[in-house]
């Protein structure tokens, strides 16, 4: 079997603009991967469009997940695979109580018994929003709201998490306590790719990275042998 | 007289409050202010008085068609209408106009179909009225209030208590992240304009036998239950109700003690008089900045 997610010759146009220009990216299963890369560089368009959260007209190309071509699907479809995305920026339901969050994680599945498990899970992960659970979504801080979004993504059943800049917004020891409940999740068994613009910890969380400018990947590497590039270190890991 | 007049406050305040409902429920799955809602409401009475009144099928079973239609005829006029519309990126303005355009054409199209005169429903039941703390009420007075309370009741308990629910209120706070949850978002949008027309019909079903049914009977209740809606908070589900019963009993106490002929007057220098202390509504919903 091949890799658990294949991304060939993959293109992204919203009308006139070519976002994305081509790229190749594979993950395989139980790998960390990183997207890093600049601002506007198309890693969230490229995270959306594997979700089918972008509007489908705009892609050419294939995305292959289990072997499947997924890039012409729904994205409802496409999570009941076990493909999950924490969006960018959180994306929590302000309105809604933790709990009541977690629930809309786990909207597309049916086995009750199996919800209140990973209910548990999430709970032994983040103790916090056990003990929040009754709260607002909106009056969690930012470090809580990201670890609600993570789980309410991990009970919709993921095998393949994707997360859009998770340190966004948040403060140095949060942002290490995200990522170190990211190593937790892939040791559960769950395969991560995500994409950051705070390259440091990004390479030092994952396995594997791909390097992406203006819609293309330069690079491509482990992450021990991207740190030690020269190219790597002067544009995104301030020049040390 | 003190009772009576609360009943039939309560009787047009809770219509009020349901039409406020709807309002309410498409504000925040479309962001879009309805204007069909009233002429839905005469649509749905109108069907009831069909089946009721004209072909004799049992009141109950009218009352249940009604609902289903209406259900059916807001979920066509999102798919059909609105929600290309939206999709077409145009302002919301065109799309607000376009539900302008529906309630005149639903307005006309009762006329056409229906006549312009006064309808009146056979009674509902054999009985005449029923004695709530040894007072009479007007049997349909009763069914509506209890019918509206009933209403209200399952309808939160849909909205806060069942994942459905939960999942259009999630799709409305942030549609990407329904979307991202596996949420049909084009499902939820759908099903709160037909659950919003269903309440019109539902609304229509009640109020017909009380007034009478006209061609213009919902372009008052209409504009009043935008009142109410907005009196309330405007997109707030309990803001709407509470809206609604106020403006109800305001205008019944008015026209009973000050006078029928200055009610809406006196009422509606209070509703302006009310935005200026309140602009957002008694409930506090951010309504224009969310």
């Amino acid at each position: 079997m091949g890799a658990l997610l294949e991304v060939k010759d993959f293109h992204y146009y919203y009308g006139n603009i070519h976002v994305v220009k081509g790229i190749d990216l594979k993950v395989e299963k139980g790998e960390i991967v990183t997207l890093i890369g600049a601002n506007g560089a198309g890693k969230t368009t490229t995270l959306r469009s594997i979700s089918g959260l972008t509007p489908g007209a705009g892609v050419r190309g294939r995305i292959l997940y289990k072997g499947t071509p997924i890039q012409k699907l729904h994205g409802n479809k496409i999570l009941r695979m076990g493909l999950a995305q924490v969006l960018e920026g959180r994306h929590i339901f302000s309105k809604l109580s933790v709990y009541e969050n977690l629930m809309m994680g786990a909207y597309t599945r049916k086995d009750k018994a199996g919800i209140q498990e990973d209910v548990k899970k999430v709970y032994a992960l983040f103790p916090r929003l056990e003990e929040r659970k009754e709260q607002l979504g909106g009056t969690l801080s930012g470090g809580e709201q990201q670890m609600l979004a993570i789980a309410r993504a991990m009970l919709s059943k993921t095998e393949l998490m994707l997360l859009d800049e998770p340190s966004l917004g948040l403060a140095p020891i949060v942002i290490r306590e995200i990522f170190e409940a990211i190593k937790k999740i892939r040791e559960e068994g769950t395969t991560i790719l995500f994409v950051e613009q705070n390259s440091r910890i990004a390479l030092n969380t994952a396995d594997r990275g791909y390097v992406m400018q203006t819609g293309e990947i330069t690079m491509e590497d482990t992450c021990a042998s991207l740190l030690q590039n020269e190219e790597v270190k002067k544009a995104y890991l301030g020049g040390v | 007289m003190l009772f009576q007049i609360i009943v039939s406050g309560l009787v047009i305040g809770s219509i009020y409050g349901l039409i406020a409902l709807g309002y309410s429920l498409i504000y925040k799955s479309s962001g879009l202010m309805s204007f069909v809602q009233g002429d839905m409401l005469t649509f749905g009475a109108f069907l009831g008085y069909t089946f009721y009144g004209v072909m004799g099928i049992p009141f109950i079973l009218s009352f249940a068609m009604v609902i289903l239609l209406m259900f059916a005829l807001g979920f066509a006029i999102e798919k059909g209408v609105i929600h290309r519309l939206v999709a077409k990126n145009v302002l919301p303005i065109y799309t607000v106009l376009a539900t302008i355009a529906i309630s005149y054409i639903i307005q006309n199209g009762s006329m056409v179909l229906f006549g312009s005169d006064i309808k009146y429903f056979p009674p509902v039941t054999s009985i005449k009225g029923i004695r709530v703390l040894s007072l009479n009420v007007q049997t349909e007075a009763a069914l509506c209030i209890a019918a509206s309370v009933v209403f209200m009741i399952l309808f939160n308990f849909f909205m806060n208590r069942t994942p459905l629910g939960t999942a259009m209120r999630a799709a409305t706070m942030d549609p990407m992240a329904a979307r991202a949850c596996g949420i049909d978002v084009g499902l939820t949008t759908g099903l709160s304009w037909a659950i919003a027309s269903g309440i019109a019909g539902f609304a229509g079903m009640l109020i017909g036998p009380v007034y009478g049914v006209y061609t213009t009977l919902g372009s008052v209740i209409g504009t009043k239950g935008f009142s109410s809606a907005v009196v309330g908070g405007y997109g707030n589900m309990l803001g709407a109700i509470v809206g609604g019963v106020l403006l109800g009993l305001t205008e019944t106490f008015l026209s009973a003690y000050v006078s029928s002929a200055h009610k809406d007057i006196i009422a509606y220098f209070i509703l302006l008089l009310f935005l200026f202390v309140k602009p957002t509504g008694i409930f506090n919903e951010r309504a224009i900045a969310d």
